[in-house]
């Protein structure tokens, strides 16, 4: 499976939605889709999936996405039980696993994954219950479907390759610096719940 | 909405009293509580510790600020700044030992401009015992002052209030992380737990 692909199918989904990537490649087809005011770019790794947590339980009412991937999960994988423990309905957190620390230059560096580290069961073992691994894009197309429409929280495990990477690597850029992300993202989510609540 | 579990009074009593033979000085405990409220606090994340379980035990029984337990403090720390960002008014709450795990956390909080009230139990002032907290004394303020995170030690159980109300006044006026450091004489009863 691509990863762009399936990147780029979350993004038609989205719609506006707070997300936060994880360090890497997959911060530019999400941006490239189309960049959203609700988004952090290129989150230190092991940070993605708790600060996802904190949106998700200071703001139900809406989805939140955390793009992890493997390498960057499994620096951090305690958050799982934190997100078992508190089960928000609102959080997605989709792994692109490419087996690979690919961001290093080389992709040569294997993440644990490669030799029998199971990110679904490790979920699974810290109590969360919506948890698969899906290999092929349909499937894990349908999977994200679920995902967007069934209450969660879900953690979707999507095998990927690493043929994205020699296309993505480049002098790509992201519409944002990390200097005014907060910013942005703090006055977007006001200016939303304000809104909300006073139509 | 996921809500944090309710204890019973007895689980807060136990926690002023503690197993462990710790004894909170219900004052302090009480201006910690009143202070969060007053700057406007809504949403806690907490690793429990020695120090300030019996701050998280009486926010838990009292309610009006939402209360999540983390598996690590840094982790904590990413869910309070993650909920700064939706619009909460968060605190991180931990022992020092915590912040010396949490320096790049909270460094892409200050280059992200996406602050938390930090509140913080042990440190480098007088009054440590336990030679097993000695690493723990060893990297909170020295975390902070690297990151140039402005901080204050709490001294006089009567400052808690007010030094709670200015630093969350700080942390939305300059969008900066902002600590308050709670040694055991502020919190605890003189001579127990020791």
């Amino acid at each position: 499976m691509n990863r762009t692909d399936l990147l780029q199918y979350i993004s038609t989904l989205r719609n506006g939605d707070p997300m936060i990537i994880s360090p890497g490649l997959a911060n530019y087809p999400i941006a490239q889709a189309k960049d959203e005011p609700l988004t952090i770019y290129n989150m230190d790794m092991p940070y993605t999936t708790p600060m996802a947590l904190g949106m998700a339980l200071g703001w139900p009412e809406r989805k939140v996405i955390a793009i992890e991937g493997d390498g960057s999960l499994l620096a951090g994988p305690g958050v799982l039980s934190t997100v078992a423990r508190y089960r928000p309905k609102n959080l997605l957190i989709f792994v692109c696993d490419n087996g690979a620390y690919l961001t290093t230059g080389s992709g040569k560096a294997p993440t644990a994954t490669v030799f029998g580290t199971d990110i679904e069961q490790l979920a699974r073992a810290a109590g969360m219950e919506n948890c698969l691994t899906v290999s092929e894009l349909n499937a894990a197309k349908q999977a994200v479907d679920v995902a967007f429409t069934e209450p969660g929280p879900w953690l979707l495990v999507a095998k990927v390759d690493k043929q994205d990477w020699p296309l993505e690597r480049g002098a790509h850029t992201l519409p944002m610096y990390v200097y005014e992300a907060g910013l942005i993202f703090h006055r977007a989510a006001l200016q939303a719940r304000s809104v909300k609540e006073n139509p | 909405m996921s809500q944090a579990p309710k204890v019973n009074s007895s689980s807060v009593e136990a926690a002023k009293t503690g197993k462990a033979g710790v004894r909170y000085r219900q004052e302090a405990l009480d201006a910690f509580y009143d202070g969060f409220r007053a700057a406007g606090i809504n949403f806690a994340a907490y690793l429990p510790d020695s120090m300030l379980d019996g701050v998280e035990q009486l926010m838990l029984e009292r309610g009006g600020i939402e209360c999540y337990q983390c598996s690590r403090e840094d982790e904590g720390i990413a869910m309070a700044m993650g909920a700064f960002l939706v619009g909460k008014r968060p605190v991180a709450l931990m022992e020092g030992s915590g912040i010396g795990m949490s320096g790049l956390i909270l460094a892409r909080g200050i280059v992200q401009k996406t602050p938390t009230l930090l509140m913080i139990g042990h440190n480098s002032t007088f009054g440590e015992r336990y030679d097993y907290h000695g690493a723990t004394r060893l990297v909170a303020e020295p975390v902070l002052r690297a990151l140039d995170i402005p901080y204050h030690v709490l001294f006089d159980p009567a400052d808690i209030r007010k030094v709670i109300v200015e630093a969350q006044a700080t942390i939305e006026g300059q969008r900066i992380p902002v600590g308050i450091l709670v040694p055991s004489h502020v919190i605890r009863e003189s001579g127990e737990g020791r």
